[in-house]
């Protein structure tokens, strides 16, 4: 790994997190809402610098985000982990399989899908275990996911053509 | 930033039906075994929790008050007057002495067609067990049987049965005066609309979500087939209605059917007719009004329900109907009939 | 708001179309089933006793004033299998998959889905 490589995800990194910090601090109408603000982070440093990047951002913004708020090894770590690996991985996928088939928000939708997919079959398993509510839940949850993802992938498309411009 | 604002309003629009589903009025039902028999209670309201609070309120209020005119517990208000018969003079809450006196009038209405002293014969019978007291038994108990001796002290709200073994029986009204004050009870909790109906003594009040008013079904007293088949229905609110029927607690023993109804006066079940019921604006009359027009006969408790100011549907013994004019339009007959 | 439009592709247009087509007939249909997998509700003396899913096979025995009184949930039904009454009128009721059976010597209320059992032909109580 190059030093300009470090930089890179350190920054990055950085930036994931203090997006993470500052979405805990917006209230939201319902507590288990999230905008995922951190995931315009994981798509600029995907689409941009590849899914090593991407994901090393990921697993460092997750794993200290976690520390900070003394969660870590806890179970929102779990759900946390388990989202945020299981989006870079199928946003990736998704890039590297038709790199001009999606745009940053097909991505990001994607990610948001499989962000809200992993943490609600971890809720399964390890939580609630009563289908009934999942499935309730669910298309309520992949809705917004839907929504917020649009969000984030239209504001990480601006991002991107700004920093591809300089 | 801005356009984004704009797509997320249009998507909260878009959500807003979704959540707003469950605040459009809707009716509620809980069911609860109390005063020996099922108290199904139905509200309208814009939440369950609202409806529920409302029904367990409501539902608690008749337990307080089963509880002091049980007839078969030793810790009623009511075991108490009957074990202090001939004795001493019994005070009593409001409740029960209101329940009593207006007893006492529909006694004294339907010329001892009702009589709330008739605990003395009814429990001589089980209509479960099939067990039939001797003639002897039940003229000997008969002399006991008299609304008169019922000696009511409103000062003192004292009640006092004058001679010795002696026993009120409330099973006549109680169910009708449980759903009255339910309803009331209800109505402290801001329900607009709803039904309370203990086993078949039941008050309608406002109206369901689609604006209509209750429909309640009137038992067919000779059910053909499938269990609750109806002879009638009939459309309802701000009225109580009762049913007393030769078919709700009975046996038939060589070709006779004995049931629950008795004549005080006679002591043994009446058999002018099959059913009665009765539509009134207060539960605890419809009540005791259809077990007294029951008793009365087809013939004389026509006349009883005009003066008494009630509605009524009379099945008489060869299964004749007979009703009252003023239940035109509201009562529908099944086809059947 | 048109350049940001311009600046998606087909494919992401299409996605986030189907994404929120399926999850809003999720949101119906899992309603949907969701009240219909209903959960079988005992009542002793009008306390909740129980709550068991519609969907799993079991054997509860409750305890009322009368005695143990046997309930079994088979197949998306439900029947008094045992009861110690007097007069087992909860026995006859047979297997229901919706509504009340209820053993009033034993005070013991069984509701499967709510209890709203659909009332004989659209009335709402029934006198007598």
């Amino acid at each position: 790994m190059q030093l300009q490589d470090k930089y890179r995800i350190a920054l990055l990194s950085a930036y994931a997190l203090s997006l993470h910090g500052f979405e805990a601090l917006l209230p939201t109408p319902i507590p288990w809402l999230k905008l995922g603000l951190a995931n315009i982070i994981t798509l600029v440093a995907l689409m941009l610098y590849g899914f090593k990047t991407a994901m090393t951002v990921t697993l460092i913004r997750v794993i200290l985000a976690s520390i900070f708020t003394g969660t870590f090894l806890g179970p929102s770590f779990m759900l946390s982990l388990g989202g945020g690996v299981s989006s870079t991985a199928a946003m990736g996928l998704a890039w590297a399989v038709s790199r001009h088939f999606f745009g940053p928000v097909g991505l990001s939708l994607i990610g948001a899908l499989f962000h809200n997919a992993a943490q609600l079959a971890l809720a399964y398993l390890v939580f609630i275990q009563r289908i009934e509510a999942i499935m309730i839940i669910s298309p309520v949850i992949i809705l917004i996911g839907a929504v917020t993802g649009l969000m984030n992938g239209v504001v990480g498309g601006l991002l991107i053509k700004n920093l591809s411009r300089e | 930033m801005k356009t984004n604002l704009v797509a997320v309003l249009i998507f909260a629009a878009l959500l807003n039906p979704l959540a707003c589903a469950g605040r459009k009025p809707a009716v509620y039902k809980k069911t609860k075994p109390l005063m020996d028999t099922l108290v199904t209670i139905t509200v309208v309201a814009n939440s369950e929790g609202e409806a529920e609070k409302a029904i367990d309120a409501a539902l608690s209020a008749i337990d307080r008050f089963s509880s002091l005119i049980n007839f078969f517990s030793d810790q009623s208000e009511l075991a108490r007057i009957n074990r202090e018969a001939g004795i001493r003079p019994v005070r009593v809450s409001p409740d029960t002495l209101g329940v009593i006196e207006r007893a006492i009038f529909i006694a004294e209405k339907s010329g001892g067609a009702f009589d709330p002293t008739i605990g003395p014969e009814i429990r001589m019978w089980d209509f479960l067990k099939k067990i039939r007291p001797s003639d002897a038994s039940i003229r000997e108990k008969l002399g006991l049987v008299n609304y008169r001796d019922i000696l009511i002290d409103r000062d003192k709200s004292t009640v006092f049965l004058r001679r010795k073994g002696m026993m009120l029986d409330l099973g006549g009204i109680a169910k009708g005066y449980a759903a009255d004050m339910a309803l009331e009870n209800l109505k402290q909790n801001n329900i607009a609309a709803g039904l309370v109906a203990a086993a078949g003594d039941i008050r309608a009040f406002g109206l369901k979500p689609d604006g209509t008013p209750w429909t309640i079904g009137i038992k067919n007293p000779r059910q053909k087939g499938d269990a609750d088949e109806l002879i009638a229905r009939a459309r309802l609110t701000g009225k109580a209605i009762s049913t007393s029927g030769d078919y709700e607690r009975y046996f038939i023993e060589d070709g006779r059917r004995y049931h629950h109804l008795l004549d005080p006066r006679t002591g043994y079940p009446s058999a002018g007719c099959r059913s009665v019921t009765v539509i009134s604006d207060s539960g605890l009359y419809a009540d005791g009004f259809s077990t007294a027009v029951f008793v009365s006969g087809p013939e004389k408790g026509m006349k009883l329900v005009a003066e008494a100011g009630v509605d009524a549907v009379i099945i008489d013994r060869d299964g004749g109907i007979h009703t009252t004019p003023g239940l035109k339009g509201l009562v529908a007959f099944e086809d059947n009939h | 708001m048109k350049t940001i439009i311009r600046s998606t592709t087909c494919a992401d247009r299409l996605l986030f179309l189907l994404l929120v087509l399926a999850s809003c007939a999720g949101i119906f249909i899992s309603r949907e089933a969701v009240s219909q997998s209903s959960d079988v509700l005992i009542e002793v003396n009008g306390k909740a006793a129980y709550t068991f899913p519609l969907t799993t096979d079991r054997l509860v025995t409750v305890d009322g004033p009368c005695g143990p009184t046997v309930v079994e949930i088979r197949e998306r039904k439900v029947h008094v299998r045992e009861a110690s009454c007097p007069n087992r009128l909860c026995l006859k009721e047979g297997w229901i998959s919706k509504g009340v059976i209820v053993c009033l010597p034993n005070r013991i209320v069984v509701t499967v889905g709510g209890g709203s059992a659909g009332s004989p032909r659209g009335v709402d109580a029934v006198t007598g």
